[in-house]
């Protein structure tokens, strides 16, 4: 059977498990491996343009003002200052609206400053000049006169009735009336009676929880190269994770044609969410209109820390109600998460993602979207789900802890399966949590003996994935080898496991395929790279495009043998005849097809474009040893195992690559790493020397198990990796510690002084 | 000024170079050499390691906090560099690509340089080699298993160029010298004579050592630090003697010399030290400028003052010698004439019984919350003697003589050591800030008066010295 063929199979999928796959699975180099360790792969700060400008932006060192005035004029005045811009050389057409629906405008009022500056490291002003000692020098020219507001940065003081109000008129319909107008979304979700359900248990916790912000902590900085004319024709060159994105909010804000936009991704020093939005391109290109030359803008780390996105943090209350043989009967949580200054804190995904991992038959969820001034949160992978798995999972475990049951067993017990009915509403469809419990229960790493001062955690964790708009094409060249243009950018490894799929389909070895990282005039519109989905949609959509591609390369045959279409089939990269009725020929390999195709049709290609919908949830189990210095309160991990659904991995070591991934980000977040804001409203640790995150000493050899339970909305049943992997680790670190500890930690990060305090208080109440 | 140097093989002279000018800038804005990358610009996140070679070996360096005149007569290794003559890789390189140690890759170029020095040295204590160099994307393992099978591999030939670098015409010092006439911005005086007269006249100039510190003030303040005086030149302010009676130190000797001088005598220090900072910075910073700056975090002065150290200043011809902790004032301030350098630091020989904790957030490369150094002396079970010190407990470096008091004469036992807790409070006021509260930092330094005592008594070692 070919493979355009597949017939939909249960629920309109086109799984094709029994196919016995020749590349997918394998662990070929990665195709971007040499220019990586030789130091010629390109990223957004390598690019360089002839007369090429300089810029630098002001920002705010105020947590909440009032723009009195600008005066930009001495710093024009500067020698070798080519143009200065602020908030009037943006567009005045995005309009202001509550909530999410006016998120153009939130990013402009992010990207420059309007009335007020909202945080610490808001930008006000920027500079392009001839050299970047120029551009910093004027930016000390640029006067800025500030009436200092009231400010808040912690969310629940955010809530209080006194409370500085950030901006009126930005909460949504969704908010109940009697709320704080810091608090702009409001979600409420859930079945059942929680309130029955907690009459029926034999014990009910009842928690408090904390996490702090924490940033995604990409090496590089965001930077791009920028190019815009005043007939409104440009080029921009930018590290981001969805180039489309960038060309579409970039032409918003600036007033430009979205095609007369020309973006280029360039090769990306890490994301993991950060750079799923837009700060410094839109400036860049102002400036860039404004000086007639292009313009190169990097920012500073303090800059990334200071004024893109952490991820939010939360204030959680859960309660849970549990029977002695370890049947949850109730739960229920309130999540209050702050996101900075603007909309988009992820509460409703907090909240949705808090009891996925259970079958419950009474559960209610609570979130609230809360401003506060502190910079404007963006993506980090997973986007508050591992918060909620955090809360949740320690009440879950303290509950297996109280009632003397094994923590693995109460969750098997529990356990979401196909069939039920998910807390955020939908039926399951076939997935994998089971399986990667039981694969954890007989992982040689739960049954470990443990050490003295040693604790063991678990957690499960869940992830909704993605699919989202794509747009592939694949294009054969004369001596048989080809190249495959996807949008999505390259953040884990995902052009290998497109040439994988591609080379399945065509039949050609790995080595002959060449996927691109297309530019926005190469292809259809492409979703950004988030919410796991590359390897699933630009998966599936590499396959259909080399289909496509396949179905030509019969047709070309067929006109040849002089027989139908149908009657060949595609085998190992040859056309032959589908059987003994068809005809005698040999077989047709690929090459000898497209060495002849100018002559015979013209060049063979093939294109996908759709949105798929079928990207499937994914579940993970982690297992963690942690041990505990009583003295000091200081901590170490002395052992990780991630046990992780991915349906089916297609290059299996990259997907060991997110699994370990998720897990040391989730080492660092649960340990050390936090935004610490001062009384002053300003960020005290803007830099990695005082953010500190993992280094080599920090982490165990994270070990892995992939577990396989395929995507029905997947031909070979992809189900995305990338984010899941941090959802379980936070509660999982938390539980093992305070199994370690003797005492349940609630406020991450579990920093030394914390979890000494912990220990003080246990000692007094003994 | 006038500097030459190699960069990657190939000999390079720069005239009139801005003094303050880093080597990461130029060679990417200058040489379009972008393989060496900016991550944070303070020497934090190591992914613009380069290799930089001289007379004491190849050395893995920030090259965001290296100013370009620190380079006169070395040889400088960037990873455009490290691959063979016909383009093949280095056995670094091509194990990270079999291992798949890269996955954004933006840390990959300050991984290779970092592993490619260990692989020349034979190191396979790859957890320090690698402390200086962030990874956001991999969690590690992939990279140490590449690291592991690298070293397996010997190392490749034209590896060795840069060790026999040893060009006459540019011996240290001269060039850079000559074109510092008036107005001055930068000098580079050849050993501690020269640096003691041309500082004596500048008094206002900004000594650089390992730039590790003043660098930031460059990159992170924009501070125009000129005129400078580069310390590199001055060998004989790195040299370290041991004898049977004292140790003396150069100020110009790096942490990962003193690191090695001090291994077999006081091992303890010598894990602090480990701890202290990166490889990188190891290898640029001094223990001079650890001391000078006058930190009150600085990891060095309290195992110094614990040990009896003395310094030893000059200013001219004049010399001058004071106990270490005399040197330490105030906050930011210190006893230093204007004109004045340190030229050494000495301690004498004694058995080892330093025991040194560091404190921090992260294991390895932090910053000490308290970092603690007890030298304590017991004769027929009774405290004979007892130097205490601390650092990230009081505006300065300090000795804990209370708690010195409360031990000396009195026998060594737990009834004494709790008994002498109540005087950490008469010694420090800890401040509160966002590495610890006042209320921890006091309390762990009471643990470590306590956890000194166990590991006297053989008590097994926990978290705080494990090696990871």
């Amino acid at each position: 059977m070919a493979l355009d063929e597949y017939k939909p199979q249960k629920g309109g999928s086109e799984l094709e498990t029994d196919h016995q796959f020749k590349y997918v699975g394998t662990r070929p180099d990665r195709p971007d491996g040499f220019d990586k360790v030789t130091g010629r792969a390109r990223f957004g700060a390598d690019m360089y343009a002839p007369g090429m400008l300089h810029a630098a932006i002001l920002r705010s060192p105020h947590a909440h003002a009032r723009i009195v005035r600008i005066d930009t004029s001495k710093a024009e005045a500067m020698e070798g200052v080519k143009a200065v811009v602020t908030r009037a050389d943006f567009s005045k057409n995005v309009p202001f609206a509550p909530g999410m629906a006016g998120e153009f405008w939130n990013i402009l009022e992010n990207v420059m400053a309007g009335e007020k500056v909202l945080y610490d490291g808001h930008a006000v002003a920027a500079v392009a000049a001839t050299t970047p000692l120029i551009a910093r020098d004027a930016l000390k020219a640029i006067e800025v006169e500030y009436e200092i507001l009231p400010h808040v940065t912690d969310v629940d003081e955010a809530m209080k009735p006194d409370a500085p109000v950030i901006r009126e008129g930005a909460a949504d319909k969704s908010v109940p009336e009697g709320m704080h107008p810091n608090v702009v979304r409001y979600h409420e979700s859930g079945h059942g009676d929680v309130e029955a359900g907690f009459a029926e248990a034999d014990l009910v916790i009842e928690d408090h929880f904390t996490t702090e912000a924490t940033h995604q902590g990409y090496i590089e900085p965001h930077a791009c190269l920028a190019t815009l004319g005043s007939d409104g024709k440009g080029e921009l060159w930018c590290c981001t994770q969805g180039h489309w994105y960038v060309q579409k909010v970039c032409a918003a804000l600036l007033d430009l044609e979205t095609a007369n936009l020309r973006v280029t991704a360039s090769e990306i020093g890490g994301g993991f969410g950060g750079k799923t939005t837009v700060f410094i391109e839109p400036v860049a290109l102002a400036l860039s209109r404004k000086a007639n030359r292009p313009v190169k803008l990097v920012m500073s780390r303090s800059e990334v820390f200071r004024a893109t996105g952490p991820t939010a943090s939360a204030s959680m209350d859960i309660k849970i109600g549990m029977k002695k043989d370890g049947t949850i009967t109730a739960a229920k949580g309130e999540f209050r998460l702050q996101g900075g200054a603007f909309p988009g804190a992820p509460m409703e995904f907090t909240a949705m993602c808090a009891f996925a991992c259970y079958n419950l038959k009474n559960v209610h969820q609570v979130g609230y979207d809360v401003m506060t001034n502190r910079p404007k949160q963006a993506a980090y992978r997973a986007p508050g789900s591992p918060m909620a798995a955090f809360a949740v999972e320690s009440v879950i475990d303290e509950l297996c802890n109280r009632l003397g049951l094994d923590p693995i067993e109460v969750r098997l017990k529990n356990a979401a399966r196909e069939g039920t009915k998910a807390s955020y509403g939908p039926t399951f469809p076939r997935i994998g949590l089971v399986e990667t419990l039981e694969a954890a229960k007989a992982h040689p790493h739960y049954s470990a003996p443990l050490k003295p001062g040693q604790g063991r955690g678990i957690s499960c964790g869940f992830w909704f994935n993605h699919g989202g708009e794509t747009s592939v094409s694949l294009a054969l060249s004369e001596d048989g080898s080809a190249q495959v243009m996807v949008g999505t950018p390259d953040i884990g490894g995902s052009r290998a496991s497109m040439a994988l799929m591609a080379a399945e389909v065509l039949g050609i070895p790995f080595e002959k395929i060449r996927v691109t990282i297309a530019d926005t005039g190469s292809l259809g519109y492409n979703e950004i790279s988030h919410g796991s989905r590359v390897t699933y949609a630009s998966g599936l959509a590499t396959i259909k495009a080399a289909q496509d591609a396949v179905r030509k390369l019969r047709q070309r045959a067929a006109d040849k043998w002089g027989i139908d279409v149908e009657a060949v089939d595609w085998v190992d990269g040859c056309a032959v005849p589908s059987g003994p009725n068809a005809g005698d020929f040999d077989p047709l390999p690929l090459a000898e097809i497209t060495k002849n195709m100018g002559a015979t049709g013209g060049p063979i290609s093939g294109h996908y474009e759709a949105t798929p919908e079928g990207a499937g949830v994914s579940f993970a189990t982690h297992i963690v040893d942690a041990e505990v210095d009583r003295e000091t309160g200081s901590t170490r991990v002395v052992r990780y195992t991630v046990v992780q659904d991915a349906g089916k991995a297609i290059h299996p070591t990259y997907v060991e690559g997110q699994f370990q991934g998720g897990a040391a980000q989730g080492i660092g977040w649960a340990l050390n790493e936090e935004y610490i804001y001062g009384p002053d409203g300003r960020l005290q640790n803007p830099g990695f020397l005082d953010y500190r995150i993992p280094v080599a000493s920090d982490l165990p050899m994270i070990d892995t198990v992939i577990v396989e339970v395929p995507n029905p909305g997947h031909p070979y049943g992809v189900r995305g990796v990338g984010e899941t992997s941090i959802c379980p680790p936070l509660a999982a670190i938390a539980n093992a510690v305070s199994n370690a500890a003797g005492v349940r930690l609630r406020d991450l990060p579990m920093r030394p002084s914390r979890i000494l305090e912990e220990l003080e208080k246990q000692q007094g109440d003994a | 000024m006038t500097i030459t140097f190699l960069l990657n093989g190939e000999s390079v002279s720069l005239d009139r170079v801005p003094p303050t000018r880093t080597l990461l800038d130029w060679l990417r804005e200058e040489r379009r050499l972008t393989g060496t990358k900016e991550g944070c610009n303070e020497g934090d996140c190591g992914a613009c390691t380069v290799i930089v070679t001289d007379a004491a070996g190849a050395r893995a360096l920030n090259a965001c906090i290296l100013f370009l005149p620190q380079l006169h007569g070395r040889a400088v290794r960037t990873v455009e560099g490290v691959s063979g003559p016909n383009g093949e890789l280095h056995p670094v390189q091509q194990a990270l690509i079999d291992h798949h140690g890269s996955q954004c890759g933006f840390c990959t170029p300050g991984i290779v340089m970092s592993l490619v020095a260990a692989h020349l040295s034979g190191r396979t204590d790859f957890d320090d080699v690698l402390a200086g160099n962030l990874c956001r994307c991999t969690g590690y393992a992939p990279i140490i298993r590449a690291a592991r099978a690298a070293a397996r591999e010997p190392v490749p030939d034209w590896m060795r160029a840069d060790q026999s670098f040893l060009l006459p015409q540019i011996s240290r010092g001269e060039g850079a010298a000559r074109g510092a006439e008036p107005p001055m911005h930068a000098r580079c005086p050849r050993n501690a004579d020269e640096l003691a007269d041309i500082f004596a006249a500048h008094p206002g100039a900004t000594l650089v050592a390992g730039a590790t510190d003043v660098g930031l003030w460059v990159t992170k303040a924009l501070r125009d630090i000129e005129p400078v005086i580069f310390l590199g030149g001055c060998d004989d302010l790195k040299s370290i003697e041991i004898t049977d009676r004292t140790v003396r130190i150069g100020a110009m000797a790096d942490m990962n010399a003193v690191r090695a001088a001090v291994a077999d005598l006081h091992p303890s220090y010598a894990e602090m030290i480990r701890r202290f900072a990166s490889e990188q910075v190891r290898g640029a910073a001094t223990i001079g400028g650890n001391i000078a700056n006058g930190s009150p975090i600085g990891d060095n002065p309290p195992a110094l003052i614990a040990l009896g150290a003395t310094l030893h200043l000059r200013r001219g011809d004049e010399r001058r010698s004071l106990p270490l902790e005399d040197f330490f004032i105030d906050y930011g301030k210190q006893d230093r004439r204007a004109g004045e350098f340190v030229e050494a630091v000495s301690f004498p020989r004694q058995p080892d019984r330093l025991r040194c904790y560091k404190l921090s957030k992260r294991f390895d490369q932090d910053i000490s919350a308290v970092c603690g150094a007890f030298n304590i002396r017991v004769e027929d079970g009774r405290v004979a003697q007892a130097r205490i010190a601390f650092g990230g407990m009081a505006a300065i470096p300090k000795r804990a003589r209370a708690v010195e008091a409360a031990l000396i004469e009195r026998p060594w036992n737990q009834d004494t050591i709790h008994a002498a807790l109540p005087a950490f409070a008469e010694d420090f006021a800890p401040i509160s800030d966002m590495r610890a509260s006042a209320g921890y930092r006091l309390g762990a330094a009471q643990a470590m008066l306590e956890r000194c005592f166990a590991e006297d008594l053989g008590e097994p070692a926990s978290v705080l010295e494990v090696q990871p």
